[in-house]
This record gives C-alpha cells, sequence and structure tokens, in this order.
C-alpha cells in the first residue's frame, strides 16, 4: 500500500526517450597488463606510504566486444579508480574514436536532490512520539546547498526541521548521474561486428620499490638477496595481470589535481544560524579515506630461512634508458594490496668493508661502518640495480643479526654501490690543529681501532677548492673530486695523518 | 490516519501540482537554445545561447534558467530584436531555511504541533519575533522559542527574492509582442582545455607517431546539451602583466620557436580548435576530441646535462633523456600545437607500449624544433669534478684609475696600476655509459659570467662552443660499455 503513490507518481512522468545512440558496455577486461612506476617524490631510503601511493601505473587492459554499426557509445567499466582519463587511449576500433569522455557527475544524495529541483518527490516522515510513518508528496524547491525545502498541500517546509524525521524518495535516477567516474569512447563503425580492442590508460595510487638483503659472510663476500614491493591502493584489482616495474627517472610534469573523491553529501540544514560570535570556519574537507586494513600478500619466503632457489625472480630488459623489470609469470594485482616477487636470489657477491669519515680541519665526521662493492658480473652483481633500502646482517653464533639499515640509489652496471651500514662504536677518529702559519694550518688525525682486526679507513679531506692539502704524511689519493687519505689501522692500535691546508685564495 | 494521508497523496497529484503531467524527461529538460560554447585555456569560455522567447509588447521580466552556475553576471549581453533592456539582475540570495525564517520575521505562518503519544497533529498560528541564535514565536500569548519537538513550521509562501539557484533575469521593453529568438552571452568561469599528446617513439626507426587529444573540462556545475563547441588556443583577457620568465639556459638544446603558419583557423593571435559537430558538454566531464594523427615523424634521442657552477658532486649524476623532433611541415609533425602535455611511450621487448616520461609543453608554432626531456638515464652517467683551483696572475695590468692632483697651483696625474687576478680551475667530468652502444652526450657547464663577462677557457680536451657568456658546451661521444674523461679549464676573475 505504502508504495502505491510511488507507482502512479511513475507513471505520470513520461518514460526517458530512447538514447539517441547506441550504448555498448564493456564490462570487464580479458586480458590486462599493469607496469607500476616509482613514486616521483619519494627518495631510496623512504619506504613506501601504503596509505598514499604516489606512484602511478601504466593499465593496459585487452577488451572484446561487439558493436553495432552506426554511432555507438562504448562505455568502459572495470577500469582503475585512479585512472588518469586524458592519458586514456584506445586502439583497435575500425573507425577509430572520435571522442572520448569521461563523466564523473556521479549519482549521490546531493546531486540527486539538485536533478530533483521542482519536480516531485515523495516525502517520508517518521513521527518522533508514535513512530508511525507517512508518506505525502512533495515538491522541491530549493537547491542542495542550503537545506531541504519542499512545497507540500500544506505549504512550505524545511524538512527534518521540527519534530519529524523526514526523508526524500525519488521516483527515479535522473539520467547522466553515474554510480563511478566512467570512461566512454564515440565511434561511428560503417559495420557492426566483434570487436578486440586495447585500452590503455595511466592511474595514480601505485608504488613499488626495492629492498636489498645483505648477509656478510666469512670469507669477506655477501649473499645478496633483492626483492621487489609492488603495492595498490587502487580500489580496482587486476587478476592475472602481465606485471613490470619500472626503474630510473620518469619526468612527470602534469599538474593536474587527482580527481577529488566525496562531497556528495546532502544537508538538511535547519532555520537558525548560529549568532556571529559563535561563527565558526566551515570544517576541514575529511581527510582521504585510510586503506581498508591492507591484505598482504607475501609470494616469497621469509628472508631469515636459508636461502633457497626462489622460483620466480623478475628479469631486467632495457626500455629506452629507463629499465623495466618483468614479473615472468601473470599474477594478480588485488586492490589494497602489496606483493612481493624476488629480484635477486641469493647471489655471493664480492663486497670491501672498511670505515670513512670526513675531515674537516681540526674537526670530523662520524665514523660509519662501510660496504663497497663493483656493480659488475666478475664480482658477483652486474645488474642494474633500483634504489632502495639495504638490510645488512651479520652472522653471530649461526644466526643472522641486523647489523645495519641503509639504501642505495640507483646504480647502472659498472658503478661503485657504497653502503653506509651504520655509525661505528670500536673505530674512533680526533683530529686537531698542530702548528699554523701566514696562510696554513696543520693538521693531525688519529683514527684508533678498538677491534682485535686491522680495519682499512678512509679519510676524505673536505677542503674548499680554492685551498690546498699539502705535505701529508700519508699518500693521498684523488677520489670523487677530494683527496682521500686511505691507511690500514692495526688490531687494537692507532693510525696517524698530518697534512697542511693552505690557504690560496685571499 | 496513515491510509488518509496516504489517499490525499494520491489525489493530490493531478490537482494542486499542474505543471507536473507536461514535464519533459530530466535529462532533456534544458531552457537552454542553441548553445554555442567558446572555451579558452584559462578557466574562463564564452556562452552564447539562443533562445525563442514569447514577449508581450511593453516591459516584462524574463528569467534565464540553466545558464552556466559559474556564470559571471557583470558579462552578460543579450540582444532581442524590437525590444531594448531596461536592467538586468543576477539574484543570489539563496533559499535556505534560515534565509526563510529571516524573511518570515514579522510575518505570520503555522506551527504544526504532533501528539507524540496518539501521533495526531494541532495547527496553530504564529508569528515570527526574531530569528538569532534562535528563533522566537508569539503563539497566541505567549511568546515561545522554536525546538525540536514542539513544532514545525509551514510557511504559506515563498519570499519571491530567495531563489533555490543564482538566477539571472532581464526586464524587457518590447514594442511588440510575439515570439523572438533572443541572444544571451556571457563569459563563464569553470571551463578549461589543453591538448594532451602520445608520442610513441621508436628509436632504432628513429621515428614518432603522435596523436593529439584536445581535452576540456567542465566544472560549471551546468550541463550543454548540443552545443558547438570552439577551442581558442590561448588564454585571453588574462590581464595581469604578469611578465612569462622562460628559463631559456635550463633547456636542452634544440628549443626554437618555428616561423610557420598552420593551416587552421584562427582569432587574432590564438589558433582555434572548432569540434565538427554538436556535442554535449555535460557537467563535471572531461572530453577529449582528437585533432593530430601524424606517424613515422623523424625523431632523435640525446642526452643532456648542466652543471650550474664550477663545481663537484660526489656522486655520479644520471644525463636527462631529450626526445627531439620539429613541427615543420616538412618532416615534422606539420601542426602548430597547443599548449598541453606530450607523453611518451616506447615499445617494450613484447611489443607492448611503455610510458617513459611526459614533458608539458606551450603553445608551439608550426616550424618549431622541441626537445624535450622524458626522464633521466639509468646507464649514462656524469659527475663533475673539480680537480684544481689556483690564483693566476694576469701579465695584463689595467689602468683602473686616473686622478688629477691641484697642489698648489700645479697639477700631477698620479695613475694607480692594480693586476686583474685571475682564478684558474680545472674541471673534469666522468662520463660513464653502462649502454651496449656508444652514446654522444651534451655536458654544459654554466655559471661562467657572474658578472664579469671575461672568463677564459685556455685548455679542453673537446673542443667545446661558448652557448652563451655563462654556458660553454660539449659534445662527447662515451664508448659503449665504457667511460670518457671531458676536462677543461677555466680562468675566472671570481
Amino acid at each position: 500500500m505504502a508504495l502505491r503513490p510511488l507507482v502512479i507518481l511513475a507513471a505520470l512522468l513520461p518514460a526517458a526517450p530512447a538514447a539517441a545512440q547506441q550504448a555498448v558496455t564493456s564490462t570487464a577486461p580479458d586480458s590486462v597488463a599493469v607496469t607500476i612506476y616509482r613514486s616521483p617524490q619519494r627518495s631510496p631510503e623512504q619506504a613506501m606510504q601504503l596509505s598514499w601511493l604516489g606512484g602511478y601505473a601504466l593499465v593496459t587492459e585487452r577488451r572484446t566486444l561487439d558493436i553495432p554499426a552506426g554511432r555507438a557509445t562504448i562505455r568502459f567499466e572495470g577500469v582503475a579508480g585512479g585512472m588518469l582519463p586524458e592519458s586514456a587511449l584506445v586502439t583497435g576500433l575500425p573507425a577509430g574514436a572520435r571522442e572520448k569522455n569521461l563523466d564523473a557527475d556521479l549519482l549521490t544524495p546531493r546531486s540527486l536532490y539538485a536533478r530533483a529541483f521542482g519536480r516531485p518527490v515523495i516525502l517520508r516522515r517518521q513521527h518522533g512520539g508514535t513512530g508511525a510513518v507517512t508518506e505525502e508528496p512533495a515538491i522541491i524547491r530549493s537547491g542542495p546547498d542550503g537545506g531541504v525545502i519542499v512545497q507540500t498541500k500544506q505549504g512550505f517546509e524545511a524538512a527534518n526541521c521540527g519534530g519529524l524525521n523526514d526523508s526524500l524518495v525519488y521516483p527515479e535516477v535522473p539520467e547522466g548521474l553515474s554510480a563511478k567516474p566512467t570512461l566512454s569512447v564515440e565511434t561511428d563503425s560503417p559495420t557492426a561486428g566483434r570487436v578486440t580492442l586495447s585500452l590503455s590508460y595511466l592511474a595514480w595510487g601505485f608504488d613499488w620499490q626495492t629492498n636489498y638483503v645483505m648477509k656478510m659472510r666469512e670469507d669477506g663476500r655477501a649473499d645478496l638477496t633483492a626483492w621487489v614491493t609492488l603495492a595498490s591502493s587502487d580500489p580496482t584489482s587486476f587478476p592475472d595481470a602481465t606485471l613490470a616495474v619500472v626503474g630510473g627517472k620518469v619526468n612527470r610534469e602534469d599538474q593536474r589535481a587527482y580527481p577529488r573523491r566525496g562531497g556528495g553529501y546532502l544537508r538538511f540544514n535547519c532555520f537558525f544560524r548560529p549568532l556571529a560570535q559563535n561563527m565558526m570556519a566551515p570544517p576541514p574537507p575529511p581527510p582521504p579515506a585510510p586503506m581498508a586494513a591492507g591484505q598482504i600478500i607475501v609470494t616469497a619466503r621469509r628472508v631469515e630461512e636459508r636461502l633457497q632457489d626462489v622460483p620466480v625472480t623478475v628479469v631486467e630488459e632495457g626500455l629506452g634508458d629507463l629499465k623495466l623489470y618483468r614479473v615472468p609469470v601473470t599474477s594478480t594485482v588485488a586492490s589494497n594490496a602489496q606483493k612481493q616477487v624476488a629480484f635477486i636470489a641469493g647471489r655471493p657477491i664480492k663486497v670491501d668493508t672498511y670505515y670513512a669519515a670526513d675531515l674537516h680541519g681540526d674537526s670530523t665526521g662520524d665514523v660509519s661502518a662501510m660496504l663497497r662493492s663493483k656493480n659488475r658480473s666478475e664480482d658477483g652483481l652486474g645488474l642494474a640495480l633500483p634504489g632502495g633500502p639495504v638490510a645488512v646482517f651479520e652472522t653471530l653464533a649461526g644466526e643472522p643479526v641486523l647489523a645495519g639499515e641503509s639504501s642505495i640509489a640507483d646504480r647502472a652496471i659498472g658503478e661503485t654501490v657504497k653502503i653506509r651500514v651504520a655509525p661505528a662504536t670500536q673505530v674512533r677518529i680526533a683530529a686537531r690543529e698542530v702548528a699554523n702559519g701566514q696562510g696554513w694550518n696543520d693538521f693531525e688525525v688519529t683514527v684508533s681501532n678498538a677491534r682485535p682486526q686491522s680495519v682499512d679507513f678512509e679519510g676524505r679531506l673536505i677542503v674548499d677548492d680554492s685551498d690546498k692539502a699539502e705535505r701529508s704524511t700519508g699518500r693521498l689519493v684523488r677520489e670523487d673530486g677530494r683527496s682521500v687519505w686511505k691507511t690500514k689501522v692495526p688490531a687494537n692500535g692507532t693510525a696517524r695523518l698530518r697534512y697542511r691546508v693552505r690557504r690560496v685564495g685571499g | 490516519m496513515r491510509r488518509f494521508v496516504l489517499l490525499i497523496g494520491a489525489t493530490m497529484l493531478a490537482a494542486p501540482f499542474p505543471a507536473l503531467a507536461q514535464t519533459a524527461p530530466l535529462a532533456a529538460r534544458t531552457a537552454q537554445g542553441e548553445v554555442a560554447v567558446t572555451i579558452y585555456n584559462n578557466d574562463l569560455a564564452l556562452i552564447q545561447d539562443k533562445r525563442q522567447l514569447s514577449l508581450s509588447a511593453g516591459r516584462s521580466r524574463q528569467e534565464f534558467p540553466d545558464v552556466s552556475a559559474q556564470i559571471r553576471p557583470e558579462t552578460v549581453t543579450l540582444s532581442a530584436g524590437g525590444a531594448s533592456i531596461v536592467e538586468q539582475n543576477f539574484d543570489y540570495d539563496l533559499l535556505s531555511p534560515a534565509a526563510l525564517m529571516d524573511k518570515a520575521v514579522g510575518q505570520t505562518v503555522t506551527v504544526v504541533r504532533t501528539n507524540p503519544a496518539t501521533g495526531a497533529e494541532s495547527s496553530e498560528a504564529a508569528q515570527v519575533l526574531a530569528n538569532n541564535g534562535g528563533t522566537v514565536l508569539k503563539v497566541g500569548n505567549r511568546i515561545e522559542i522554536l525546538g525540536g519537538y514542539n513544532g514545525r513550521i509551514v510557511f504559506p509562501s515563498l519570499p519571491p527574492n530567495l531563489r533555490a539557484r543564482p538566477t539571472l533575469s532581464v526586464t524587457l521593453d518590447a514594442d511588440s509582442g510575439g515570439t523572438r529568438p533572443v541572444t544571451l552571452s556571457y563569459l563563464s568561469r569553470g571551463f578549461g582545455w589543453k591538448a594532451d599528446y602520445v608520442a610513441l617513439f621508436d628509436e632504432i626507426a628513429g621515428k614518432i607517431d603522435v596523436q593529439g587529444w584536445v581535452t576540456l573540462n567542465n566544472t560549471s556545475g551546468t550541463a550543454f546539451p548540443d552545443a558547438k563547441v570552439l577551442l581558442v588556443a590561448g588564454a585571453v583577457g588574462d590581464g595581469n602583466d604578469n611578465p612569462n620568465y622562460r628559463r631559456g639556459s635550463y633547456q636542452p638544446s634544440g628549443n626554437r620557436p618555428g616561423t610557420e603558419s598552420a593551416n587552421r583557423e584562427r582569432l587574432g593571435d590564438f589558433y582555434v580548435y572548432p569540434i565538427e559537430g554538436r556535442t554535449t558538454v555535460a557537467n563535471a566531464q572531461q572530453k577529449q576530441v582528437g585533432f593530430l594523427d601524424v606517424k613515422d615523424v623523424p625523431a632523435t634521442k640525446g642526452y643532456y646535462y648542466r652543471n650550474g657552477w664550477l663545481g663537484s658532486l660526489t656522486e655520479a649524476a644520471s644525463f636527462d633523456t631529450v626526445l627531439r623532433f620539429t613541427s615543420s611541415r616538412t618532416g615534422g609533425l606539420g601542426d602548430a600545437l597547443p599548449a598541453g602535455t606530450v607523453r611518451v611511450y616506447m615499445r617494450d621487448k613484447q611489443g607492448q607500449p611503455q610510458f617513459i616520461g611526459e614533458k608539458t609543453i606551450g603553445h608551439t608554432p608550426m616550424g618549431s624544433s622541441l626537445a624535450l626531456k622524458t626522464g633521466e638515464a639509468f646507464d649514462v652517467k656524469v659527475q663533475p669534478m673539480v680537480d684544481k683551483r689556483e690564483r693566476i696572475a694576469s701579465d695584463e695590468w689595467e689602468r683602473s684609475g686616473r686622478y688629477r692632483i691641484t697642489e698648489g697651483g700645479s697639477t700631477r696625474e698620479v695613475t694607480i696600476d692594480s693586476t686583474i687576478t685571475y682564478w684558474r680551475t680545472s674541471m673534469s667530468y666522468k662520463l660513464t655509459n653502462a649502454r651496449p652502444e656508444p652514446v654522444t652526450v651534451e655536458v654544459v657547464q654554466a655559471g661562467l659570467d657572474n658578472w664579469w663577462r671575461d672568463t677564459r677557457v685556455p685548455a679542453e680536451s673537446v673542443k667545446g662552443t661558448q652557448r652563451s657568456a655563462d654556458e660553454r658546451v660539449w659534445m662527447v661521444t662515451v664508448p659503449a660499455n665504457g667511460e670518457a674523461t671531458l676536462t677543461a679549464q677555466f680562468d675566472t676573475r671570481y
């Protein structure tokens, strides 16, 4: 019985006219390829922020659908929620795409109300005391910004203001409002038929990084393992996708704002405004919705386990001046999830361990324990290494112990990879000025080693470009534009350097 | 009781709201006439809306619903044959419960109370005394504050000046009655457009395929169905005197504006891009229409690095990867390019296009050379290092001052001599290439000018060219999987 007015009302409204042109909806892709790019703002040592992934992905979908002859609109559903529509590209249509549209006029309480201006709706009212529910016809008389004002048979009323719990019932959904932003293309095909087309677009809300794990061995080598972790905060899942990630710096500079989500509320405001002194600033917009409890799919074994052959590792291939790392099997990129794939499966590499500090005259920087390796196949490496965090483990009584955490930047083949493992505690340094004169100062540096083994030490002289280091008691080598003192510090002993800095400039 | 209300509801539909039966379907219902929208790049559109208005002779007030919600009312002009404009109004006093109650102060409204136990309703007339932080009512002889459960207010009418949405109204004085076309034109915010280019680069063939799309946005809050749309490549009326400082020296070499004219419609200095046929510009829509599709345009890739001052880097830095092509009629894209974003793709080993970077361009005339940074090369790096910096004295003596001194009638001329001090900086640039083929890189040393304009390069391992007073450029070939070192000396006065 309660439904009857609704039915009558609907019958009174003329039916929507037949769409001017045919519409075809493609609900899901047949196959999809996802290539993930790192966040351009994130440096290698920063962890991915799962709640706000700043990277993006290139999604390439293959879709099959039947298109009619003549003008038709093809709507694509099941695309990534973070799609950047201006990057969308559709190929494979026999007549090409006449135009592409992204319709983001979403079906919300607010848009429903705004579109129903001046039209009949049903006002459903629940009475506070008895709880009885009545329905009566009403006409919407206000815009959605001020509140809800309707005309009933009694007069004009503000809904939900005074004793009754009011809600609005609409006869139909107006045309042009959609549940999600929807991409569509218009085409004008000469013949009807089944086509396979490819839809590609960039989407934000993805990221990836490489995590390196180095396990130091007794023989001066280290076992290197690396994982590629990729994450998606997109609401759409891509099952059985062809997956790849891209390393290197990709130029991104489009300043278009990301589409905002939310904002579809309809407020039932009432009569009184707060007095001026109570006037408050409008509440800030709600923060971006946090990711649903992250479902974490780890396709890898725990790294603490003994290194074994990992079945699947990403394969590097060049892509212009970038590096593309392909996952050789198809895999699912689930919504709001992260996934790990092996990149380097436990290979022994040659590493040098040493200590290093910067020498600034009579003061010094802290001494750090360092690792150095050359990125070449003779030393066990020889891979384009995308930047990322590095965890270094040493073995203590047969168990791995974390010795330090650091990061590396992108390293090409042939480059030297230096890792600052941790601040040193047993190798210390002291510097003092021992003599000076007109335009010169003599400094003395003492490195002390409390370890029972001898260690290598490298001190980098920080001297102005226009000043000169001379009369050094140790050999200085030129490295990366600086003079470096390289020495061996004996077990439980010290090493000493004396040098003069001559000021050339005036 | 409940059934009674429902029956009333059903019968009311036909009677008190007679307009219902004639309403058109929701989507098609717009009061707009024949609409033409001209969209500029800078959040601006000119909307021309030709409506058929039925006017009676003499003065009449006409409302224009369905104009853009972001209309700039001061720009409205109306042309109607045989009618003159008396006044134009733009009312934006919006109808809200609070505004409705404010306007009802001093008026009589109906308070409808519901008995919480029985649900029975009773109505009383009341006078609204004030609406300040609360509504004060006079019901009979009592003064009440309107609260949650002591009744709902029914208003007899809506005040005439409150609008559901901002409304444009014009008072016209027509010399005769009848229907005539009336053209309303105005500027509106909430529109914009730019170009999006898709460039598929084939490195081996040295060619690109480029598609250009114009992307227009309507965030004006209003839909314009079946409109004639024209896009103007320019930002008109952006009257701020905002000189556009181009950081020319920071761009890779090869950007040069062209001097050819494209075969396109023009509007003064601007190119215009009409959209074929009529199209619907829906609210909150982003629409893309293709305007350029060229294949096999020659393109080359290069590497560029600019060292901003005579300094060292402690770690090698990547060269920028630069894509170069032209918009010329011959050997180029053959069109003027409206401002937008160029997204560059390359095919991977499986033949699938992959994104390799993007670059925004300004309005680019036909015949221009473009050099776009798409990203940084993973495998090609440079490390500038200061090898030596020393003071050298020039043999040249400079007469920097000459004074005449007069002492007791005799005049003496004094010349003050000083040497010019030069600094000699020896730089080396370590260039590494981990690619399997040799590459040619462009190394730029900047920061040579520093107001002295007296910089010399006494030695360099590769012959360089002085691009400007500030920049010297070398083109160096780095062998496959190898290294090269470029050295140069700079004599400067700082």
